[in-house]
């Protein structure tokens, strides 16, 4: 049974300093099992000027079991690529947003060929799980929802690549800093800023993807204005 | 040449890449819930044999255990049985010490109703409290843990509502969640005395695992079932007040050949030692543990 009176208490207290923090949670139902949690993307990193939307699931033994939480921030990842025709290609998607070039058919063929989250050696680019000891063994009651949140937001200024969740984006950050490095700021910028548009720059960014306008706030509508999963939707028809 | 180069590994890594992304999709089937499901299946495997407080037994069933084991070891379990009678077992969960030393506290209070040590280790339980608040603890990180312990403490002293027999003490030890709480508040207590004495604890530290004091209570102290050792014993002993005997039995023997059993007491070093020692004579400790590599169980002197 998750204990729940001190669940609250942690709410209370992280959301009276998250002027300084930065750092909030909020229930996702009317429970407070599933909870969601944004962090700020620490300076002088790739996530600067970012805000990353965490998922968090509280288990029945919590505060003896850790928190589940997984990165929720969803983008799209184009594929450092060993095919070039598909290299341009998707490349090319990175600037989709202001270029609309593609149709949405041939942009749902490339974008879904990887969903990610976000870009990071510790995170994992297809479910979004953290790697990270206190959320497994080395999680203690002593910790908080909070305390978790900010050592998630200190493996964004140091990621451990020795150790990593995803294989292939480590490698990318071990042998290519400055690929690894472009990209996790352009997606930053491309995608982690956009929790904080107004649903109208939502809608036009999607319609100027190529998708049609009543489609786009519809689909917006259902998804309660999260933009990247609009977009998720969209592309799957 | 270069270039030449650089075109192989390009070509390399088109030929790898597939392969690696097949392999990272199987090693992302094994998500940290399906690894944590298994540990807490391996967990519920070993709760089936032991119970997190075990039965007393007399310490003859040690010795059964040991049947043909090191004669070294049956040697000493005879020197301990002229000591000792009998021995209560606890799991091996890795937090076996602070259960055994629950139990073993809050059982003595029970059979001695000694009413002068438990306002005794009240005071040292406030002061722990302040402790981690001035270490900057949130209120309510610890709060539930510390009230769970002093609701056992008072509940084993009889003449209230609230009083328990030894068989409700049983049963409460045995229960994972009220269990649970009263080990999680010795790690706070224990934590909070390492942090406090940093300093003194430092050297220890560093010679143990080579960690920061901070690093070590955050990974080593804090986190259920993570393993005691000499230092969490010293500081939780400082800490309440409440001295520690440790009896060690393992292989090791003494040049002159004969067998003996060593322990070693923990005793506070703060000077507000139980009562009815004063005067700096010897402090006996009412908790005895034996310590066999690796765990931690509660014996009961003669």
């Amino acid at each position: 049974m998750v204990d729940f009176a001190r669940v609250q208490k942690e709410l209370q207290e992280c959301n009276k300093d998250i002027d300084v923090s930065g750092i909030s949670i909020k229930p996702k139902g009317d429970n407070l099992t599933h909870l969601a949690g944004t962090i700020p993307g620490p300076l002088a990193t790739p996530y600067e000027g970012g805000t990353f939307n965490i998922d968090i699931i509280l288990p029945d033994g919590y505060p003896f079991e850790p928190p589940r939480m997984q990165f929720a921030t969803k983008v799209w990842e184009y594929q450092a690529g060993n095919n070039e025709t598909l290299k341009g290609l998707l490349v090319t998607t990175l600037y989709i947003a202001s270029i609309s070039v593609y149709t949405p058919a041939m942009l749902c063929s490339v974008a879904l060929l990887h969903m990610v989250l976000t870009r990071h050696p510790n995170i994992s680019s297809q479910s979004g799980a953290i790697c990270l000891d206190i959320l497994k063994d080395q999680w203690s009651p002593a910790l908080t929802l909070k305390t978790a949140l900010l050592s998630v937001q200190a493996l964004l200024s140091a990621p451990e690549p020795d150790d990593p969740q995803d294989a292939v984006v480590a490698q990318q950050y071990l042998r290519d800093y400055q690929t690894f490095a472009a990209t996790a700021r352009y997606w930053t910028e491309t995608f982690a800023r956009t929790s904080a548009l107004g649903v109208e720059e939502k809608v036009q960014k999607l319609v100027e993807m190529g998708f049609p306008e009543a489609l786009v706030r519809s689909t917006l509508e259902s998804v309660g204005g999260d933009e990247n999963m609009a977009l998720e939707k969209l592309c799957s028809g | 040449m270069q270039n030449q180069e650089g075109l192989q590994a390009d070509a390399e890594m088109a030929s790898v890449t597939p392969i690696q992304a097949t392999e990272v999709e199987d090693w992302a089937n094994f998500r940290d819930d399906d690894i944590m499901q298994q540990q807490s299946a391996i967990r519920a495997v070993e709760a089936e044999k032991i119970p997190l407080v075990g039965d007393k037994e007399p310490l003859s069933s040690l010795a059964a255990e040991y049947q043909s084991g090191s004669p070294i070891l049956l040697e000493k379990i005879k020197v301990l049985s002229e000591q000792f009678d009998a021995i209560r077992r606890t799991r091996g969960d890795g937090n076996c010490f602070f259960r055994s030393f629950m139990f073993s506290y809050l059982e003595h209070i029970l059979e001695s109703q000694d009413r002068e040590e438990v306002n005794r280790i009240t005071g040292n339980v406030e002061n722990c409290r302040k402790t981690l608040q001035s270490l900057g603890y949130a209120d309510f990180t610890f709060e539930d843990f510390f009230a769970l312990f002093l609701e056992q403490l008072e509940s084993v002293l009889q003449g209230n509502e609230a009083s328990i027999s030894h068989d409700e003490l049983m049963q409460r030890s045995r229960d994972q969640s009220i269990s649970d709480y009263v080990v999680m508040f010795f790690r706070f207590v224990t934590s909070g005395e390492i942090r406090k004495r940093s300093e003194f604890f430092e050297p220890f530290i560093l010679g143990l695992t080579n960690t920061t004091v901070e690093q070590f209570c955050k990974s080593s102290v804090e986190p259920m079932g993570e393993e005691s050792d000499h230092v969490h014993i010293t500081a939780v002993s400082d800490a309440l007040g409440v001295p520690i005997r440790v009896v060690y039995l393992d292989r090791s023997s003494c040049d002159t050949g004969g067998v003996s059993v060593n322990h070693h007491d923990f005793i506070p070093a703060i000077s507000d030692a139980p009562s009815g020692t004063s005067g700096g004579s010897e402090t006996k400790p009412f908790i005895n543990l034996l310590y066999r590599p690796g765990h931690y169980d509660i014996l009961y002197p003669k």
